[in-house]
């Protein structure tokens, strides 16, 4: 870790007429840096901001600084959102990260954590050595020949599928933008993560109202129970009305560079019989475009089973039909 | 069998047991290890001016002006390397260079700066490729060769004996590399005084750290003071002498001034030793009614270029079952790969996921219940020995397990819950019973309290209580008057943590001393002037008793002016090697849930019975044996270490090395059929902190096999060995 300076504005204005990295939980930040792959030389602790608040009374609106295990237990957030925050890292992690910073997380790439190696992502230019190495974690969507890593949130996912948007404030202003916007595939320049401009922060999350979002869920496939990335996960919602779904958002996480909607299995459901094999036909549309790697090549028919998997235990209580 | 809270629990939980780097002293400076970034190659150039001259720095030592250190060997451990004091680089993240600053992110930070050039070559990190290198591996620390033919009269081949068997299965299973992950990282604080060097660092036994650190620094032992009362986990990964001790206890000769080193987590996995990555084949020939006709099973591990461990696997098939025809063979594979070494149940562990996975391929074939192909196989002593084991109930272990864990209720392909296929699995653990050369000091005082010392270590095994509890049996008093000592050099040498042998080592010197002290306790008794002269005394309860009268040792060395006696006693293997075979059995018994759309493994229940002779201490033995199954099942679906082409390690920290957590364990039942195995020891005790993970990786797989009918031949077992096997 290399020393900085480091300063504690108490204000949004103050912290966007700043320079430096702002540090809320610094449950990502703090670790890269002791990994020297961030070396800011000044970080603003945003954590006096008053950016907090959880207001549920028309959607959802999430001020930036609160804690992920704060609104993983407030009543009203949707059970997709708050599945998505209770699978992800540990207690005393979920304890310490904000939501705001949980959507600014950094790869968990093993190269972009080691800076004895190469990474586009990392070192713009120097090379992925994930292509050819151990990629079993890696993308299979979305990706490009300069950088396969995956995104790391679960809850972006979760947000993703429900049209979730950020306010981002900066000294010219503020601005809203659609999460699904925010996020840039990597293509030539996977250094660029996002949209976010020079000084701006991220100040409140909004979802907008979708009441049939209150029957939803968020499915994370992984190597152990707990504390640990998917290595595929499905946030599913959906409205059903006499046994078929009337409407339905999907997005998976795990298998693709940036958090990954999939609009052509939420049109394939839309009308379909509450059925596994309506579901398994859907689900057969999720891997579309898959790019297998050398070592993750079963994320595409995991893929496919984890979207047919959480559609079925949102559904538990609808009849349903078994093709094997 | 007694129940006793672990008497270091206190200390630990409340952050008062004071670990090797939780010593600090006056004008203590911080070392940080460099390591390299090659595997395979010479170092060419150092360029440590920039590092020199950062703020704080001291020193910086690197092969081109190295800290003077000899390579320490002795008769288990073989020759235990030294940093720097060459210019090959055989591994990445071998040490390279030692920083020395006034604080720790100095010496961190200027390490950075080192520049250093290779001339880098090839390197060969895959044992599966390299397998055109293997070398015979020498005779194990048993002394057995390491190929091994037993045949029967009239047999001319182990082929002929197998090609002869009615039903024969064969397989190829491999285990990765693994590390022991211990919660302590590999650390030290040293300083020099006129009493010599004293160091403080967690290590399997202070004497052994000492005897190390006397060679490597070419000073008398007698001068090598180490300090060692708390281990933060070992698991055989600190039975040598860590880098940073090394390092730290040169540093502070070269500078007059105390020293701290400490691995980050990450140099934990290059710079220390990891348990090597193998490969085996077995071929299993036997009767249509289960009767073994031919065992075969070859290996092969990984090892680093000075070969410094072999993880002896076939050893699993010269002990486990009974068969007329055996043949075993190891082998070891040179490899540009960080060191290997020891790691709980080393040869058992991944000698038995083979074999066990083995064993539970041959039921399926006989279409055989797995523990009644167990039990007609049972074996009566090694292979090829003439000596029968010494006491063996592995029958009763699989009897009692099969009720406890309701084994009736298991169909060959298993059953279903919902979404989850469910299956049960079985394995048998078998690990040697062992002891070796301890001495233990006992010494009465004058306030009726007693100190039992023995130079060796408590790496959570729980032995500092089993001290107290053997030490009061044998002083005939409460335990609470008993203090237990370890982790001295100045204490006697013996109870170093491996082996499993540390409780039968120590418990049975503790026999020896209590009966030299008392006996020296009743003869000061009877003496001219004492209060029983001319007496005839006893000892009991706590008492000299004699002429009616009755004192308490405490009151008699008051009464004699003394402060306190001591005495030494000594115990280690003899005569019994010659009459028996000795060894640990176990029944392990695992439920495993796979989900039928995603594929996950998860074990849901979990039993082990173990006949490990006479239980000590139940409460800390039944954690040991819980902690060694809970190893098995991370060996099973979690834990691999993943070297690449370049032998860079992908996954060398605690977030791409997977270890299960809280949510991943049930609740493990452990049982113990106890026999006290006095034919081993006076103390009747066998060891019981490896047997817990023996087994329990075949355990899993096998469940595995009986919840989906995939046969996986490799641990971990992960989602994409499952997905393809999984109705749609």
């Amino acid at each position: 870790m290399q020393s900085f300076e480091l300063t504690a504005p108490t204000s949004v204005d103050d912290a966007v007429a700043g320079a430096g990295t702002y540090l809320a939980g610094g449950t990502t930040l703090v670790d890269l840096m002791k990994l020297d792959v961030l070396t800011p030389r000044h970080v603003q602790d945003i954590n006096a901001l008053p950016l907090r608040g959880i207001d549920t009374a028309d959607g959802l609106r999430l001020g930036a600084l609160e804690r992920m295990s704060d609104v993983a237990r407030h009543p009203g957030v949707y059970p997709v959102i708050s599945g998505a925050l209770l699978q992800s890292a540990s207690q005393q992690l979920r304890n310490m990260a904000s939501i705001g910073g949980n959507l600014m997380q950094r790869s968990r790439c093993s190269y972009f954590r080691d800076v004895t190696t190469a990474c586009n992502r990392r070192d713009p230019g120097s090379g992925c050595p994930a292509r050819s190495g151990a990629n079993r974690m890696h993308a299979v969507l979305g990706t490009s020949e300069a950088c396969v890593a995956t995104h790391p949130s679960d809850v972006a996912v979760a947000l993703v599928a429900l049209d979730g948007q950020i306010t981002l404030a900066s000294a010219a202003g503020t601005r809203m933008v659609a999460l699904r916007d925010f996020y840039r595939l990597p293509g030539d320049t996977p250094h660029v993560e996002n949209d976010l401009r020079p000084g701006e922060l991220i100040t409140e999350i909004v979802v907008p109202r979708l009441d049939w979002a209150v029957n939803s869920t968020y499915v994370k496939v992984r190597d152990r129970q707990s504390y640990e990335f998917a290595l595929c996960s499905a946030a599913v919602a959906l409205d059903v009305r006499d046994a078929h779904v009337v409407d339905a958002r999907v997005a998976v996480g795990g298998v693709a560079t940036v958090p990954w909607r999939l609009t052509a299995v939420e049109t394939a459901l839309r009308g379909a019989p509450v059925t596994e094999d309506a579901f398994q036909d859907a689900a057969a549309l999720a891997a579309d475009g898959a790019e297998p790697l050398s070592a993750n090549g079963f994320k595409v028919a995991l893929l496919r089973r984890t979207v047919v998997r959480a559609l079925c235990e949102l559904t538990q209580d609808e009849p349903t039909g078994s093709r094997g | 069998m007694t129940t006793t809270t672990r008497i270091d629990a206190p200390l630990k939980v409340t952050g008062r047991a004071r670990y090797g780097s939780d010593h600090n002293l006056p004008g203590m400076l911080h070392g940080y290890v460099v390591t390299s970034t090659i595997a395979n190659g010479e170092i060419v150039a150092m360029d440590v001016a920039a590092a020199q001259a950062a703020p704080g720095v001291v020193a910086v030592w690197s092969p081109f002006d190295p800290l003077t250190l000899r390579t320490p060997s002795t008769p288990i451990l073989g020759d235990t390397w030294v940093p720097l004091q060459d210019r090959s680089v055989t591994h990445h993240g071998q040490p390279v260079a030692f920083v020395v600053a006034e604080t720790y992110e100095q010496a961190r930070d200027a390490s950075a700066l080192v520049e250093v050039t290779y001339d880098e070559r090839p390197a060969r990190t895959s044992l599966a490729d390299n397998l055109d290198l293997a070398e015979e591996a020498p005779p194990g620390l048993d002394g057995e060769p390491s190929t091994q033919v037993v045949l029967a009269d009239g047999v001319e081949s182990i082929d002929d004996a197998l090609a002869g068997s009615p039903v024969v299965v064969e397989g190829r299973y491999s285990t990765p590399t693994q590390n022991h992950a211990a919660m302590e990282p590999h650390s030290a604080v040293a300083h020099w005084d006129a009493d010599g060097l004293t160091v403080y660092s967690g290590n399997q036994g202070a004497f052994v750290q000492q005897a190390d650190l006397a060679a490597a620094l070419d000073v008398d032992p007698s001068a090598v003071h180490t300090v060692n009362p708390f281990v933060g986990g070992a698991f055989g990964g600190k039975g040598r002498t860590s880098v940073p001790a090394f390092l730290a206890a040169a540093a502070s000769r070269a500078l007059g001034r105390p020293v701290k080193a400490a691995l980050s987590r990450e140099q934990v996995f290059t710079a220390t030793a990891n348990r090597p990555e193998t490969l085996q084949e077995i071929t299993l020939g036997a009767d249509r009614d289960g009767t073994l006709i031919g065992v075969r099973h070859d290996s092969w591990c990984s090892a680093d270029t000075d070969r410094s461990f072999v993880e002896p696997t076939s050893a699993a098939s010269r002990v486990a079952y009974r068969t007329p025809n055996l043949a075993v063979s190891q082998k070891v594979v040179p490899l540009h790969i960080p060191r290997t070494t020891f790691m709980r149940a080393p040869g058992e562990a991944p000698g038995s996921f083979a074999l066990e996975s083995a064993m539970d391929e041959l039921a399926v074939a006989l279409d055989m219940d797995p523990i009644e192909l167990r039990l007609r196989n049972g074996s009566l002593g090694p292979a090829g020995s003439d000596l029968q084991w010494s006491s063996k109930y592995l029958d009763d272990c699989y009897r009692i397990g099969a009720e406890r864990f309701g084994w009736s209720r298991r169909t060959p392909t298993g059953t279903r819950d919902g979404d989850w296929l469910v299956g049960m699995g079985t394995a048998t653990a078998v690990f040697p019973a062992l002891r070796f050369p301890t001495t233990t000091e006992i010494t009465l005082r004058a306030d009726d309290t007693a100190l039992v010392s023995v130079g060796g270590s408590d790496p959570g095994t729980g032995l500092l209580t089993v001290m107290a509890l053997l030490g009061a049996e044998a002083l005939d008093v409460g335990t609470e008057r008993i203090t237990p000592r370890l982790g001295l050099s100045a204490y006697p040498p013996g109870g170093m943590s491996g082996g499993s042998t540390a409780t039968a080592s120590v418990g049975s010197a503790i026999v020896a001393a209590a009966s030299a002290v008392l006996e020296e306790l009743q003869s000061l008794a009877s003496a001219p002037g004492a209060p029983f002269a001319g007496q005839d005394v006893t000892y009991a309860d706590g008492r000299v008793l004699g002429g009616g009268r009755s004192m308490t040792f405490g009151e008699l060395l008051s009464a004699l002016g003394r402060d306190a006696i001591s005495a030494v006693g000594s115990s280690g293997p003899g005569e019994e090697l010659t009459k028996h075979s000795f060894s640990s059995f176990g029944a392990q018994f695992c439920e495993v849930r796979v989900h039928r759309w995603t594929g996950e493994a998860r074990v849901s229940r979990m039993l082990g019975v173990f006949d490990a002779g006479r239980i000590v201490n139940d409460q800390a033995a039944r954690s040991q044996l819980r902690g060694g199954m809970i190893w098995g099942v991370s060996a099973a679906l979690h834990e691999g270490l993943e070297i690449e082409g370049d032998g860079r390690l992908a996954n060398g920290d605690l977030a791409g090395y997977l270890l299960p957590v809280n949510a991943d364990i049930p609740e493990v039942d452990v049982h113990f059929v106890q026999h006290p195995d006095t034919l081993h020891n006076p103390v009747g005790a066998r060891g019981i902190g490896e047997i817990g993970v023996v087994g329990m990786a075949a355990a899993v797989a096998n469940a595995v096999y009986n919840a989906t009918g995939v046969r996986v031949r490799h641990t971990p077992i992960t989602i994409e060995d499952l997905l393809d096997g999984l109705p749609e």
